[in-house]
C-alpha cells in the first residue's frame, strides 16, 4: 500500500515546492512509491486523509498555529523541508526590528487579516519528524530523506559543518579569497554548492547542533569584518536558533 | 598508508587504487611558512615514488624510482637525456637546501613526541585551552596526508529494491565520529577528540608500527581558520609545560597488538537467513541464523558479526550463541538504532547480510581447569553467554563456574527462562538482581546493583577468572569490587564496545590508542589495558 | 429561465502559486458580491533589507519567489548597480539575458505543462496525464529539464542562483558548454512544437472573452524587452523606468494583504500577453509564426490568451538563446577567475532595476547611504499590478456565466486566474497599510 503524502505551504517563497517539481522524470519514478492526496499548488484535489505530510514555510501569524496542529493531528509523519520550515529561514531577520517600526501603520477593524508575530519554524508549534534543510532544499536530499521514511528509518542528516564538503570538493576557502563565510558552524548536507559556483556559504541550512558561535565570529572580526556586519550575518538565517540558545 | 592499510589483512580497494595509481613527485621549491617537514624526516625522500622531479631552473632532473616509472619515461616523454655530474650534484644541493627552509621550529628534539604525548593525557586543561576554539569543521583532518579514516554508508535507489555500499571520508574531529547507536559518544567534547588527533598522529600509530604519522606538510595549520591547528607550536607549548613542571612519566603499558598481514578483507556480506525469532523483551530479540551457502560460521565465543539490512546498513552484535551449536548462530538484538530497529521488523525467512566472525575471542582453552566467575550487567549477558553456553556444554573441563546477572528491573531480564533453570542445576552457581523494582511488578530475589551480589558468592581470587561484560559505567565499580577481594589484575577479562564500522581495523572508529577494539578485541586482559587512559 | 442563485467560495485557489481565494455571491441573478482576495502571509521584505549591506541584497531579495528567483535577483543587481554606477561588462549582459530566458522557459512551461493544461484536458492536476497522456507528459519534463540545466549552467541553479552577483558572475559557463547548451536548445524545438500542436488541439477550451484594460511592458527598439528598457503602456506611451512610481501607484484593499495598482484606467495587465501586445515586431521568427498558429496578435484583450502568449514566449526564449550563444561564440569568450569578485567602489546612491519577469514587470528600487548599506527599499511585483485587473475580469466574466452549473462557474473563474499565472508569495512580500 502506497503510503499517502501531502503538501503544504506557509510563508514562503514555493521554492522548495519547485525542487519537487524540478525532479523531472524522478518525479514520475516517486510517484510509483506514493500516492499525492494533496499538493495545492500543482492540483485540485485535496483529501485530509494522508500518512506523511510536507510542510514549506514558517508560522508568522497565530491563525497559523491553528492550521499547523490540523495538519500534525492528521499526518503521522511531518517533514519540514526548506530553511523557512525548518529553522525560520529568511523571515526571521524581521524578528530584530521593532515591530512596531514595521507596524507604523493604522489598522482598522481587519487588523487580524494583518497580524504578525515572530517568524518562526514550524517545530515552534508542532513536533517535527524529518527535516529537509537548505534555502532551496537540495532535490537529492530530498528523495534522500523519503526513501529513508519509505524504510523505516532515520534520515542520514549530517551533524558537521560545510567546511567538509567544501574540503572534499577541494575549494578554496572563501577566507583565503577575502571573503566572510558562515560555513564552519552551518549544517552541511548541500554539497557545499555556494562555495562551489564561487561564492559563500550564507547559512541557509542553519546551525550545527553545537556550533562554536564566538570562535566563528571571532575569525570573521579576525579576517577583517566588523563587529555590526559579523552579528549581521548570524541574523541572515541564525535568527531563531540564535534566540533560543 | 600502505602499511596502515596491508597490516590486519590487506584492503583489496586500497590496493587496487594503489596498483594502478602512478606517483610522481616534485621536490619542494618553496615552503609555505606552515611547513615543517623537514623536521619530520619528510622534506625529501628516497623511496615510494615511481618518477621524482627536481625544479633545476631550465631543466628538470628526474629520478626513477621504480621499473613503471622508467617504462612511462620511455614511452612518454621525449627531451630526456641521462643527468650530468653536474646535474646530479645540483640536486643533492637543493635536497640539503629544502632542509633548511623550515619557517616552524621545534624547541626540541621531534623524536621525543611520543615521550611527551603519553606525559601528557590527563592534562585536562592543556587540551581545553589548545582546543577552545575548535569549530569542529574537520578542516584539519580532511586535507591531512596521512588521515585515512572512513564512514561506509547504504544508499538504496527509488525502487527501494537496490542500491550501493558507499565509503565516503570521515574525520576524528568531528562531532558524530565516536557516537554509537544507542547515543553514547566516547568522545563527546571538542578538547578529548582534540587531543585524540594529536595521539593518534604521534603516539598511537607510532606504538603501533613505530613511524609518527605526520609529515610536516602544515596544511592543517594553513586551512585551520580560528589557527589551533599548528602541531609545532602545540608540541612546543608540551614541551615547555613539562619541563616547567618536571612532570615523570608514568607511560601508559601498551597492551600487544598482533600484526598480520597475509589476505585480503572480503568486503561483501554473505547472506543468512533468519531461522527463528524470539522477542525476549520489549527492546530485545532473539534471533537465529543460518548462512544460506550452510556453511559454519565456525566463531570463538565473544566474538561479533556485522550485520547488514540491506538499504539501511550494517550493526556490530555480538555472538550470543558459543560455537558448540551447530548449524546456526544466535544474536541477541536490542532496538536502538536503523539497523536493529529495521531487524526487529524482520521475520523468520527474511534474509540478512553477514561478516565475520571478528575481533578476539575468549581463549576457552586456556580458561580450562580454571574457576569461572561471570559477571553480566544487563545487554552484557549477550556475549557471555556465547562463552558460559561454551562452558556448560564442556562442563567437566572447568572447575568451578558462578553467573552473576543484574539488569535494570525484572521486565528487562534475558533468556529468563534459561537463566532460571540453572538455578535447579548443582554444577552452577547462579545469582540474578534488579537494580530496582516498580510497585506493579513482582520480584523476590535480590534488589540492588550488581556488585551487591559479588560479597554473597565465595571463590578462590587466585584459582578464579573473572569475565565481565556490561554497560561502560559497570565496569570501574565491578573491577574496584574485585580488586578488594584480592582478584589479581590479569585474572580478570573484560569485553568493551566502541563504535565499531569495518569491523576489521581499518576505519578508525573504534579506535582507543593503538588497539583497534574490533581487531585487538573486543575481549582485552584487564591488566593489559588498565593503563590505557581512554580504555575504561 | 430562473434568475440563479450562486454563492461560490474557492478556498486556496489551487494550481497557483500563493493563496487566494474568490468569493462569489449572486442573488437572484443580481451579483452581490464577486472578490478577489489574497489572505498569503505578509513576508515584509522591505524591512528585512533595510539595514543591511549591498552586496547582500540580492540574496536576500531572491528570496521573494522561488520561482522568479533569477529575475528578482537580477531586478535587485540591476538597482543596485544603477545606485552606485556599477557597470558590467558586455558579455555578462549578455549571459544575465540568457539566464532570464532559462527563467521564462522554466516557469512559462511549469505554468502550461502542470497548472494550465489539466483544465483544458479536463483533469484535476498532470498527475492522471502521466498516464493517460505519457509521452506528452514526458515532451514537457524534457523542456522543463532543459530549462533547469540553462540555469544551472548560467547561474549555478534556478531557484536562489549563486552566481549572479553585484557586477558580474561569481563563474561563467565554458564556450563548450554553451556550445552544447546551444545544440540541445536546438534539438528542443521539435519538442516546443509538440507542445504548440498540443495546446492547438486543446485551444477550443479557452473562452473568448473580451475586456478592454491597459497593457504595460518595458520596452526597447532593437529587442524584445526582458532584461531592460523603458517602461510603456498601451495607452500612454514610454518613459524611463526610473519614473515606475507614476506608473505603478499601488493602494491598499481593506480585506486583501496584497497591494494594487493602477495607472491611467482603474487597472492595468502585466505580463506575456502585454509584452506581447507592446512588442510584437520582435518577437523570433519561429514565434512569430507559433503566435500566428492560434491567431494571436496585437492587441488582444482576452486574458485567457496569456497562455498562449507565454508559449510564444517560450518559443522566442528559445531562438533568442540560440542567437546570443552565438554573439558570444563571435566575439569569443573571456575566461575569468574562479571565484570571481568584482572591484566595487561603494557610494551612496538610489537606483531603480526594471526587468520583466515570466508574469510581468517587476521594479526593485533601493536607497544606498555612504557606507553602502541599504536605507530604503520598494518593490514593486507583477502580481500586485495583476490583482485589480483580475477582480475586474473576474466581475466582467461572471455574467457571462451565469447560466452555467456552480461547479462550470467555479472552474471558468479558476481559469481566469490561473490564466494571469499569479504569483501570490511574491505580491504579499510586504503590507504597508494605510487607511484613507
Amino acid at each position: 500500500m502506497k503510503p499517502k503524502v501531502a503538501f503544504f505551504d506557509f510563508a514562503g517563497c514555493e521554492g522548495d515546492q519547485l525542487q519537487v517539481a524540478n525532479l523531472e522524470e524522478e518525479l514520475l519514478t516517486l510517484l510509483g512509491q506514493v500516492k499525492v492526496v494533496s499538493f495545492r499548488e500543482v492540483m485540485k484535489e485535496h483529501s485530509d486523509n494522508y500518512d506523511i505530510a510536507f510542510i514549506e514555510g514558517s508560522c508568522t501569524r497565530l491563525q497559523d498555529e491553528d492550521r499547523l496542529k490540523q495538519i500534525r493531528k492528521n499526518a503521522k509523519i511531518v517533514v519540514a523541508i526548506g530553511s523557512c520550515a525548518t529553522i525560520g529561514g529568511i523571515n526571521c531577520i524581521r524578528n530584530y526590528k521593532d515591530l512596531d517600526e514595521v507596524r507604523k501603520t493604522v489598522y482598522g477593524e481587519n487588523a487580524k487579516l494583518f497580524d504578525t508575530y515572530a517568524a518562526r519554524p514550524i517545530d515552534a508549534v508542532i513536533p517535527v519528524d524529518a527535516y529537509v534543510h537548505g534555502c532551496p532544499i537540495d532535490k537529492d536530499e530530498f528523495l534522500q530523506v523519503v526513501k529513508s521514511l519509505l524504510l523505516g528509518k532515520k534520515p542520514d542528516i549530517p551533524t558537521y559543518p560545510v567546511c567538509v564538503e567544501c574540503k572534499k570538493n577541494e575549494n578554496v576557502c572563501a577566507f583565503e579569497r577575502g571573503q566572510f563565510c558562515v560555513g564552519p558552524v552551518t549544517r552541511a548536507g548541500c554539497n557545499s554548492c555556494c562555495v562551489n559556483e564561487g561564492t559563500v556559504c550564507w547559512g541557509c541550512r542553519g546551525l550545527v547542533d553545537n556550533p562554536n558561535e564566538n570562535a566563528q565570529k571571532e575569525v570573521l572580526i579576525k579576517n577583517g569584518l566588523t563587529v555590526d556586519d559579523a552579528i549581521g550575518k548570524f541574523r541572515l538565517y541564525f535568527g531563531w536558533q540564535e534566540r533560543k540558545r | 598508508m600502505d602499511e596502515i592499510f596491508a597490516e590486519t589483512k590487506s584492503d583489496p580497494y586500497y590496493f587496487e587504487k594503489r596498483k594502478s595509481s602512478i606517483i610522481i613527485g616534485v621536490n619542494i621549491q618553496k615552503m609555505s611558512k606552515w611547513c615543517f617537514a623537514p623536521f619530520m624526516g619528510c622534506a625529501t625522500i628516497e623511496y615510494g615514488y615511481d618518477l621524482m622531479l627536481t625544479d633545476l631552473g631550465n631543466r628538470y632532473a628526474i629520478n626513477i624510482g621504480s621499473e613503471k616509472g622508467e617504462e612511462l619515461l620511455e614511452k612518454y616523454a621525449k627531451n630526456v637525456t641521462n643527468a650530468l655530474a653536474r646535474d646530479i650534484q645540483l640536486v643533492g644541493q637543493k635536497k640539503r637546501e629544502i632542509m633548511y627552509m623550515s619557517q616552524q621550529k621545534f624547541d626540541f628534539p621531534p623524536e621525543l613526541i611520543p615521550e611527551l604525548l603519553s606525559k601528557s593525557y590527563e592534562k585536562s586543561a592543556f587540551w581545553e585551552n589548545h582546543s577552545e576554539k575548535c569549530l569542529a569543521c574537520g578542516s584539519c583532518v580532511l586535507v591531512c596526508p596521512t588521515c585515512y579514516c572512513f564512514d561506509v554508508k547504504d544508499n538504496p535507489d527509488l525502487s527501494l529494491a537496490r542500491g550501493e555500499r558507499i565509503r565516503t571520508w570521515d574525520g576524528c574531529l568531528l562531532e558524530d565520529f565516536a557516537k554509537i547507536a544507542s547515543g553514547e559518544n566516547f568522545r563527546a567534547t571538542k578538547p578529548t577528540r582534540y587531543r585524540h588527533r594529536y595521539f593518534k598522529k604521534g603516539k598511537y600509530l607510532y606504538d603501533r608500527f613505530g613511524f609518527i604519522s605526520c609529515v610536516g606538510c602544515g596544511r592543517c595549520s594553513s586551512n585551520c581558520l580560528p589557527d589551533i591547528a599548528n602541531p609545532v607550536s602545540l608540541f612546543n607549548d608540551m614541551y615547555h609545560q613539562i619541563r616547567d613542571k618536571e612532570m615523570l612519566a608514568t607511560a601508559a603499558t601498551t597492551p600487544e597488538v598482533k600484526i598480520e598481514t597475509e589476505g585480503n578483507i572480503d568486503y561483501v556480506p554473505k547472506l543468512a537467513t533468519i531461522v527463528k525469532k524470539v522477542p525476549m523483551t520489549a527492546n530485545e530479540t532473539l534471533f537465529e541464523l543460518r548462512l544460506n551457502d550452510g556453511s559454519e560460521l565456525g566463531h570463538k565465543p565473544g566474538q561479533f558479526v556485522e550485520i547488514s539490512v540491506f538499504g539501511i546498513g550494517e550493526a556490530p552484535i555480538s555472538l550470543s550463541s558459543p560455537p558448540t551449536k551447530k548449524g546456526t548462530f544466535e544474536l541477541c538484538v536490542r532496538k536502538v538504532g536503523n539497523v536493529t530497529s529495521k531487524l526487529h521488523t524482520l521475520n523468520v525467512g527474511d534474509e540478512v547480510g553477514v561478516r565475520g566472525p571478528f575481533g578476539t575471542g575468549f581463549d576457552a582453552d586456556f580458561l580450562k581447569g580454571k574457576d569461572l566467575l561471570f559477571i553480566a550487567g544487563g545487554l552484557g549477558i549477550a556475549p557471555l553467554r556465547s562463552l558460559f553456553n561454551y562452558v556448560l556444554d564442556n562442563r567437566k573441563d572447568y572447575g568451578n563456574v558462578i553467573l552473576l546477572y543484574g539488569c535494570k528491573e525484572p521486565r528487562e531480564l534475558l533468556f529468563s527462562s534459561e537463566l532460571l533453570a540453572l538455578k535447579n542445576r548443582t554444577d552452577v552457581e547462579f545469582k540474578n538482581t534488579v537494580n530496582w523494582c516498580p510497585e506493579n511488578e513482582e520480584w523476590a530475589g535480590n534488589i540492588g546493583v550488581i556488585t551487591t551480589l559479588i560479597p554473597q558468592v565465595d571463590f578462590d581470587p587466585e584459582k578464579t577468572w573473572t569475565i565481565v561484560c556490561g554497560p561502560p559505567v559497570m565496569y570501574k565499580f565491578v573491577i574496584a569490587d574485585l580488586k578488594a577481594k584480592k582478584v589479581p589484575d590479569d585474572h580478570i577479562i573484560l569485553s568493551l564496545e566502541r563504535r565499531m564500522k569495518c569491523g576489521v581495523g581499518k576505519c578508525g572508529h573504534c579506535q582507543i590508542n593503538q588497539i583497534y577494539v574490533c581487531k585487538d578485541g573486543p575481549v582485552f586482559n584487564y591488566s593489559k589495558i588498565k593503563g590505557v587512559p581512554e580504555a575504561l | 429561465m430562473k434568475k440563479p442563485n450562486i454563492n461560490v467560495e474557492v478556498h486556496h485557489v489551487t494550481r497557483v502559486e500563493g493563496h487566494g481565494n474568490i468569493y462569489v455571491n449572486v442573488k437572484d441573478g443580481i451579483i452581490e458580491k464577486c472578490e478577489w482576495n489574497i489572505s498569503e502571509a505578509p513576508r515584509f521584505f522591505e524591512a528585512m533589507v533595510a539595514g543591511r549591506n549591498w552586496n547582500e541584497l540580492h540574496h536576500i531579495t531572491s528570496r521573494i519567489c522561488g520561482i522568479c528567483s533569477i529575475g528578482h535577483t537580477l531586478a535587485s543587481l540591476r538597482a543596485t548597480e544603477a545606485a552606485m554606477g556599477i557597470k558590467i561588462s558586455d558579455q555578462d549582459l549578455k549571459l544575465r539575458k540568457i539566464a532570464l530566458h532559462a527563467e521564462n522557459l522554466q516557469s512559462h512551461i511549469l505554468h502550461l505543462g502542470f497548472l494550465v493544461l489539466p483544465d483544458l484536458m479536463g483533469v484535476g492536476s498532470v498527475i492522471p496525464l502521466a498516464s493517460s497522456n505519457p509521452e506528452e507528459v514526458k515532451t514537457v519534463l524534457q523542456l522543463h529539464r532543459l530549462a533547469n540545466e540553462m540555469s544551472n549552467l548560467l547561474c549555478g541553479r534556478t531557484t536562489h542562483p549563486q552566481r549572479l552577483i553585484p557586477g558580474g558572475f561569481s563563474k561563467i559557463p565554458s564556450l563548450k558548454e554553451l556550445k552544447e547548451l546551444k545544440k540541445k536548445l536546438q534539438d528542443s524545438v521539435p519538442k516546443l512544437q509538440a507542445v504548440a500542436e498540443l495546446f492547438k488541439s486543446v485551444a477550443p477550451k479557452l473562452p473568448d472573452f473580451q475586456r478592454e484594460t491597459e497593457f504595460i511592458a518595458l520596452t526597447k527598439p532593437d529587442e524584445y524587452a526582458l532584461y531592460d528598457g523603458d517602461i510603456a503602456s498601451s495607452d500612454t506611451g514610454k518613459a524611463p523606468a526610473s519614473e515606475y512610481l507614476a506608473f505603478t501607484n499601488e493602494y491598499i484593499v481593506p480585506i486583501s494583504t496584497a497591494k494594487r495598482a493602477k495607472h491611467a484606467r482603474e487597472s492595468y495587465m502585466v505580463g506575456a500577453l502585454a509584452r506581447l501586445n507592446i512588442n510584437f515586431d520582435r518577437l523570433s521568427p519561429l514565434a512569430k509564426k507559433t503566435a500566428g498558429m492560434f491567431g494571436l496578435k496585437p492587441v488582444c484583450h482576452n486574458p485567457f490568451m496569456n497562455n498562449i502568449a507565454q508559449l510564444v514566449e517560450v518559443v522566442h526564449s528559445v531562438e533568442d538563446s540560440i542567437r546570443l550563444i552565438d554573439e558570444l561564440e563571435a566575439a569569443g569568450l573571456q575566461s575569468q577567475p574562479d571565484y570571481h569578485q568584482p572591484e566595487i567602489t561603494v557610494k551612496a546612491g538610489h537606483g531603480v532595476g526594471a526587468v520583466e519577469v515570466p508574469r510581468g514587470i517587476l521594479f526593485h528600487d533601493y536607497t544606498y547611504n555612504q557606507k553602502g548599506v541599504c536605507t530604503k527599499a520598494n518593490c514593486v511585483i507583477p502580481t500586485n499590478q495583476n490583482h485589480g485587473n483580475i477582480e475586474l475580469d473576474l466581475k466582467a466574466l461572471l455574467p457571462q456565466v451565469l447560466d452555467k452549473t456552480e461547479k462550470e462557474i467555479e472552474l471558468s473563474l479558476e481559469m481566469l486566474v490561473r490564466a494571469y499565472d499569479p504569483c501570490i508569495s511574491c505580491s504579499t512580500h510586504c503590507v504597508r497599510v494605510h487607511f484613507v
